[in-house]
């Protein structure tokens, strides 16, 4: 039986959400939060395994008490279990200090995993950081943006389309891998499987149960900082050409002739010096 | 008390929404400019469980509270109220009642099959003749050697064309027939339990509401529920717990107004502002918020009730009336703030206002919602 471990995050449900102009930090206490997207599909993969191979499956997050939500949506789903990484200290983790909190947790609470399963990357931070950095953590093999996996003994073919490319890679378990992918569309919550889901009881480690120091993680152990975040400013005018069509044409081509050139793909102000 | 949504009920709203945004929201307007039912998502509906949300777990069921029932319908027909309506008849008129007043043997046979939704349920009691006075019925029952012979025409049967077992209203007294009330199953292949047309009515037109023909239908003695003169009693005892559904549903419908509503009057500009920058419209708004608020607090309390086993007639009666009403008055005014948009057959708020009407009139009209209430309030010390 293999051990599956799916790394899911809550992230807030809006895309656009409202930011504090002062500290550039996202209002997040205005969104109702929801599983990231890409999290639905590694879990959807990790229960495609388990139809094939036979697997048990631990969902894993950290965050806040709230994210209680997305772990018991992930059991409703059909995960067998839930572990909630859940300090005020962890709070205002960056990807470092996010990817050696949970290679600390799945190490000391769950030392004997096959797989590790992450979505490819966060609808909120987009970094696509954290799987490739647990992987390096834990010092196990991972490949990232995989759309498709096919567990044979100890190893994992994995396959994933690259620059379109379509690679084929193998790799020895235990080991890491984000999913991208379409392959396997992510289930609903069933009535009797949402129903189950609110039986079970999610395991929660604080820093100290798992033995954090901390100065390592959270925002104190973070080594980015956000300095500042903003909305970047689109100024947009309306430029009318008048003239006769050879004129129009050309003033619109001394405009515009970096953006012409690069949607036709040429370089038109060396060209036209050449000539 | 705690007027907060618990993380369950949360949840599991987000969990319903996203199945119904994704999976009906596509075809809801088609399947009622088409009338057609939606086997495919009904399909899909089947395998998430949503035709066993308040059966047992050991007949397949997802055991829910009648909070998470009514949050589940209320999100259905949010989307599509004739898909609400196709699952809270099935689900607490006909599942609701075998589990109830039925014996094990009847649990036994019937509840797999209507749990799974391989076979989806109704409740047949409006004939020609008779509506709000159940009590009135005529389609006969004729007692012969172990069996009844049914015999009558039962109208407005909401999933008529598609339902797999019927619960039938009859009575085996012409000249008493409150006295003769008994209530059967009946499965759709016994002979002489004839579907007819579908109806074609105003608003719910998704859901294929039918006719059905009971000609000489020969009813096993083993498929009544409770006993002879039992009928009546029984099939009101349903209709108490059925109101919290249709509450729910109406809930939904006007809450799917309410948005749309909302939208519009951000994004539409007359006079060069936004319709929302105008007080009138401001005012609308605010009234159809406090109005669903209101109707839904009393929903939710009258779903405490019954989970807690206290007597809630009288709080789903309430929840049913005013929901329906507040349905009815929410669309109104939504189709009033899309002004020509919103009577046109384009948007959905004209279909919001169809079916909001059905709520009034189904499982009990408004008129007879009020003697209930009566009835719940006289019984209190003057």
């Amino acid at each position: 039986m293999l051990r599956l471990v799916v790394c899911i995050k809550q992230v807030p449900q809006v895309s656009e959400l409202p930011w504090d102009p002062d500290t550039g930090r996202l209002q997040r206490e205005l969104a109702e939060g929801m599983m990231n997207p890409a999290c639905r599909f590694a879990l959807e993969t990790a229960f495609s395994i388990r139809e094939k191979v036979g697997a048990k499956i631990a969902a894993i997050t950290m965050g806040p008490p709230s994210a209680e939500e997305v772990l018991r949506e992930a059991i409703a789903l059909g995960a067998d279990k839930g572990i909630l990484l859940c300090d005020e200290k962890m709070a205002g983790a960056d990807t470092y200090t996010t990817s050696s909190t949970l290679a600390k947790a799945i190490q000391s609470k769950i030392p004997r995993f096959d797989l590790i399963l992450c979505g490819s990357s966060t609808s909120d931070g987009e970094t696509a950081q954290v799987g490739p950095q647990l992987a390096e953590e834990l010092d196990i093999p991972g490949v990232a943006y995989v759309d498709d996996i096919e567990i044979t003994g100890n190893k994992a073919r994995v396959r994933r389309v690259a620059d379109q490319f379509l690679e084929t890679m193998e790799m020895e378990l235990p080991g890491l891998v984000t999913i991208n992918a379409r392959s396997y569309i992510p289930r609903y919550v069933s009535m009797t499987g949402f129903q189950a889901a609110f039986a079970e009881d999610i395991t929660t480690y604080d820093a100290a149960a798992l033995g954090l120091s901390p100065e390592w993680i959270g925002s104190k152990g973070a080594p980015t900082k956000v300095l500042r975040v903003y909305s970047p400013r689109m100024d947009k005018k309306n430029i009318v050409l008048t003239g006769t069509t050879k004129k129009i044409i050309g003033s619109l081509f001394s405009l515009f002739d970096d953006r012409i050139g690069g949607i036709i793909g040429k370089d038109l102000k060396t060209d036209k010096k050449a000539k | 008390m705690d007027y907060n949504p618990s993380l369950k009920s949360k949840s599991l709203r987000k969990a319903v929404r996203m199945f119904a945004e994704a999976e009906i929201g596509p075809i809801a307007h088609d399947i009622d400019r088409d009338a057609v039912f939606p086997w495919d998502v009904v399909v899909k509906m089947k395998s998430l469980n949503f035709f066993g949300l308040q059966a047992p777990k050991t007949f397949g069921g997802a055991e829910m509270d009648s909070l998470s029932y009514a949050i589940v319908i209320e999100e259905i027909s949010r989307v599509s109220a004739a898909l609400g309506l196709c699952l809270t008849v099935h689900n607490s008129l006909a599942v609701y009642p075998i589990l109830r007043y039925g014996t094990d043997e009847q649990k036994k046979r019937f509840l797999p099959d209507m749990v799974k939704g391989e076979k989806i349920g109704t409740l047949c009691m409006t004939e020609t003749s008779v509506g709000s006075d159940a009590a009135g019925v005529e389609t006969h029952a004729g007692q012969e050697a172990g069996a009844y012979v049914l015999n009558g025409t039962k109208i407005f049967i909401t999933n008529g064309l598609v339902c797999g077992t019927a619960l039938v209203f009859a009575t085996t007294d012409y000249q008493n027939p409150r006295k003769g009330s008994v209530l059967f199953i009946v499965e759709r292949d016994t002979p002489g339990f004839i579907v007819g047309e579908k109806e074609d009515l105003c608003g719910m037109r998704a859901n294929p509401i039918a006719t059905i023909f009971l000609e000489n239908c020969h009813v096993p003695e083993k498929n009544m529920i409770g006993h002879p003169g039992d009928g009546i009693r029984l099939c009101l005892k349903t209709m108490d717990a059925g109101r919290i559904g249709l509450a729910a549903l109406a809930t939904g419908i006007a809450q799917a107004a309410f948005e749309a509503s909302l939208r519009y009057a951000k994004d539409r500009k007359q006079f060069q502002k936004p319709l929302s920058s105008f007080q009138t419209i401001q005012n609308y708004l605010a009234d159809m918020a406090t109005d669903i608020d209101a109707g839904r607090l009393l929903l939710y309390r009258a779903c405490e009730a019954l989970d807690s086993g206290r007597p809630f007639a009288g709080e789903a009666a309430m929840a049913k009336l005013y929901c329906s009403a507040m349905a009815m008055r929410i669309a109104d005014k939504a189709v009033q703030i899309h002004g020509g948009y919103g009577y046109s057959k384009e948007y959905d708020v004209e279909r919001y206002f169809r079916d909001a009407k059905a709520t009034e009139i189904l499982e009990g009209t408004s008129e007879i919602q009020r003697i209930v209430i009566s009835r719940a309030v006289l019984s209190q010390r003057a």
